[in-house]
C-alpha cells in the first residue's frame, strides 16, 4: 500500500493506519517520532483526520509542524 | 357588511389551506467510536439535551463501534460495554464497520442480539448458521415522517471488510453501490432516505453522484472531520474523526413531505463538561472489568528481565501467529519483572499496552536481517527480541551500530539468507523499519496482546527464567 506524506511516497503493510505512515515517514527522514501523537493530519482535500484512520482511505496526507 | 365578513373568512381559509406543512427531522450521528466508552457520559448528556428539544431525535452510528480499548474489546462478552452504552443512550440504528467483524461471526451475532437497535447492512450476506440478524434497511416513523435508512460497509482489496479473513468465513459481501441501489424503492415509500455508510469519505462523495434519491449520507471509516456537513451532488454528507471527539447534529426541513433544507453542525463530545451521571456509573462499572483479573497461566518461575518477557512475547507471536519466526522492538516490552504465580489478562495489557496489530511478512533471511538492523537503529539502539531463532550480534564500540548480525534457527543452523520465512512482528516495528523488502506484509486482524493472551491460555504454565534470545559477541 502506498500513501504520500507531504508529497513523499511511503510504502506500508496492508492494514496500516495514518500513525504507521507517520512513523515510517519519520524513520525515512531520520527524525524523532515522539511528537506524532500531538500533530494534526489533513487529507488531500484539507479535512482533518486522525492517527487511527486507515491509511488505505487516504492516498495523500499533509502534516504541519515545526519538527516534521 | 355580512358579505364582506364571509368573503374575508373564505380568503383566510384559502390562504391557510395553501400554507405548506413544515416538519423537521433531527439526527444525532456518530462514526468510528472505536470503544471510546469514557465519552459516553458526555454523549448521553448531549443526546438527552437534544431529545428534550426534539423528542423524535434519531441517533445513528456509521460503524466501527468497537476495537480501540481493551476495557470494551476484552470484556467477558467482547465489545458488550459499547452495546450496553449505545442501548442506554438510545441509538436507533448502526451499520457494520470493518471492525465489527473483529468479534467474529458468532460474537457479532451475539452483540446484534443484545442491541436494542437494528444493525443495517445491505451488502453483507451471512450464512444463516450464524444467525446474524442483519437487515439491509429499516423504516422509522419520526413524528409522522417516514425515514428509510440503508446501511453499507466498505470492502478492502480482498473484497471483504478490513478485518481477519477467518472472522468472515461464510459471509458473502456484494458491491456496496450495486447493493444499495436495490433499495431505491424506499424513495417512493419514505419522506427521507438516509445512507448509513462505512465506505469512507471519498467513496461517499463518489457514490453521491449515483444516488440522487438519497437525502443524507451519514459516513464513517476514513475518520474525516467535516465542518458540519458537505453538499455533494445535492446530498448532504457528514462524518467526524474517531473516538467521539465530535458528533453531528443534522436537521432536515420538510415542506409538504419533501426535504427542502439540510443543515448539519458538529458537537464537541470529548472533553465536554456536562455528563449523564447514570451512564457515568455504568462506565465506571465496565472500567472495573473483572475479566482483567482472569488468570491466563501460571508462571512457575519469576521473570527477572525485559529479555525474558520479550522472549515470551515473541514465542507467542510464533505460536499463535502460526509463523516460523518473529521479532519485536525492545521498547515495546513495558516491564521487566514478574513474580512467579498468576499471569493475568491485566498483566498482559500492561506488558503490551499499545494495541499494536500483528503483522505477517513473508521475507527472506536477508530481508529479515536488514529489518532487525533497521529496528535497532530506529528504536534507540535497542536490540529487538526474536522468536523461533536467536540473534548473535557485534556492535561497533564507538558508534554502537551493529557491525555483524547472525540469525540462528532452532536447529542451531544459520538462517538461509535466500529462503523466504513467515515472520510475525508488530505494526509499530514494521512501520519503523524502512527496508527494500519485497513484502511489506499485512495485518492479521489481531492485536499482539491477543496473541500473548491466547498463548498463555494454551500453555497453562510458563517458565522463562534464564531464557535468552539475544547474544552480544564482544571481542
Amino acid at each position: 500500500m502506498k500513501i504520500k506524506v507531504n508529497r513523499k511516497t511511503i510504502t506500508l503493510f496492508e492494514g496500516a493506519t495514518i500513525r504507521h505512515a507517520l512513523l515510517r515517514y519519520c524513520a525515512l527522514k531520520g527524525i524523532d517520532a515522539s511528537t506524532i501523537e500531538n500533530i494534526t493530519v489533513y487529507d488531500r482535500f484539507g479535512h482533518e483526520t486522525d492517527l487511527d484512520a486507515p491509511a488505505s482511505q487516504h492516498d495523500a496526507i499533509r502534516i504541519k509542524t515545526n519538527n516534521l | 357588511m355580512k358579505k364582506i365578513f364571509i368573503t374575508s373568512l373564505l380568503m383566510l381559509a384559502t390562504i391557510t389551506g395553501m400554507a405548506k406543512e413544515r416538519k423537521e427531522v433531527h439526527i444525532l450521528s456518530a462514526n468510528d467510536m472505536h470503544a471510546a466508552i469514557e465519552c459516553f457520559p458526555r454523549l448521553g448528556y448531549v443526546a438527552d439535551s437534544l431529545r428534550a428539544l426534539y423528542p423524535d431525535l434519531l441517533i445513528l452510528s456509521a460503524g466501527d463501534n468497537r476495537s480501540g480499548d481493551p476495557l470494551n474489546d476484552m470484556y467477558e462478552i467482547p465489545a458488550y460495554p459499547m452495546v450496553a452504552l449505545m442501548n442506554m443512550v438510545g441509538f436507533h440504528a448502526t451499520t457494520l464497520g470493518n471492525h465489527e467483524f473483529d468479534s467474529n461471526q458468532y460474537g457479532l451475532a451475539r452483540l446484534i442480539d443484545l442491541s436494542t437497535f437494528p444493525t443495517l447492512c445491505a451488502n453483507t450476506h451471512p450464512d444463516p448458521k450464524f444467525k446474524l440478524h442483519l437487515r439491509p434497511w429499516h423504516k422509522f416513523d419520526v413524528n409522522g415522517i417516514t425515514v428509510g435508512i440503508i446501511g453499507a460497509v466498505g470492502l478492502g482489496q480482498l473484497g471483504i471488510p478490513e478485518s481477519h479473513p477467518q472472522k468472515m468465513t461464510d459471509i458473502k459481501f456484494s458491491d456496496p453501490y450495486e447493493s444499495i441501489k436495490q433499495y431505491e424503492f424506499l424513495r417512493r415509500e419514505c419522506d427521507v432516505v438516509v445512507l448509513l455508510s462505512h465506505l469512507g469519505y471519498k467513496e461517499d462523495v463518489e457514490i453521491s453522484a449515483k444516488l440522487p434519491w438519497v437525502d443524507l449520507i451519514v459516513g464513517g471509516h476514513s475518520h474525516t472531520q467535516l465542518k458540519g456537513g458537505e453538499m455533494h451532488n445535492g446530498i448532504l454528507i457528514t462524518q467526524n474523526t474517531n473516538r467521539l471527539k465530535r458528533v453531528t447534529h443534522t436537521t432536515l426541513v420538510l415542506e409538504d413531505g419533501k426535504v427542502v433544507r439540510k443543515t448539519a453542525e458538529n458537537i464537541e463530545i470529548r472533553g465536554g463538561k456536562n455528563e449523564n451521571k447514570i451512564i457515568k456509573e455504568v462506565v465506571r462499572y465496565f472500567s472495573e472489568n473483572p475479566a482483567f483479573a482472569r488468570v491466563l497461566a501460571q508462571a512457575t518461575t519469576p521473570f527477572s528481565s525485559y529479555e525474558e518477557l520479550g522472549c515470551l512475547m515473541t514465542d507467542a507471536y510464533v505460536a499463535e501467529g502460526k509463523a516460523e519466526l518473529s521479532f519485536q522492538n525492545a521498547g515495546g516490552v513495558r516491564y521487566s519483572t514478574h513474580a512467579a504465580g498468576a499471569f493475568t489478562m491485566s498483566d498482559v495489557l500492561k506488558l503490551d499496552p499499545f494495541q499494536n496489530e500483528a503483522v505477517e511478512l513473508n521475507i527472506t533471511g536477508k530481508e529479515l536481517t536488514d529489518m532487525i538492523i533497521k529496528c535497532y537503529d530506529n528504536d534507540n539502539q535497542l536490540m529487538p527480541y526474536v522468536g523461533g531463532m536467536t540473534a548473535e550480534y557485534t556492535l561497533d564500540p564507538s558508534t554502537r551500530k551493529i557491525k555483524k548480525l547472525t540469525l540462528i534457527g532452532k536447529d542451531g543452523k544459520k538462517l538461509n539468507m535466500k529462503r523466504t520465512y513467515k515472520v510475525i512482528t508488530n505494526s509499530y516495528t514494521s512501520a519503523i523499519c524502512p527496508t527494500t523488502r519485497q513484502d511489506e506484509g499485512h495485518s492479521i486482524g489481531r492485536i499482539t496482546a491477543e496473541l500473548i493472551i491466547d498463548y498463555l491460555e494454551h500453555q497453562k504454565q510458563v517458565s522463562y527464567q534464564g531464557r535468552t534470545c539475544l547474544k552480544e559477541i564482544k571481542k
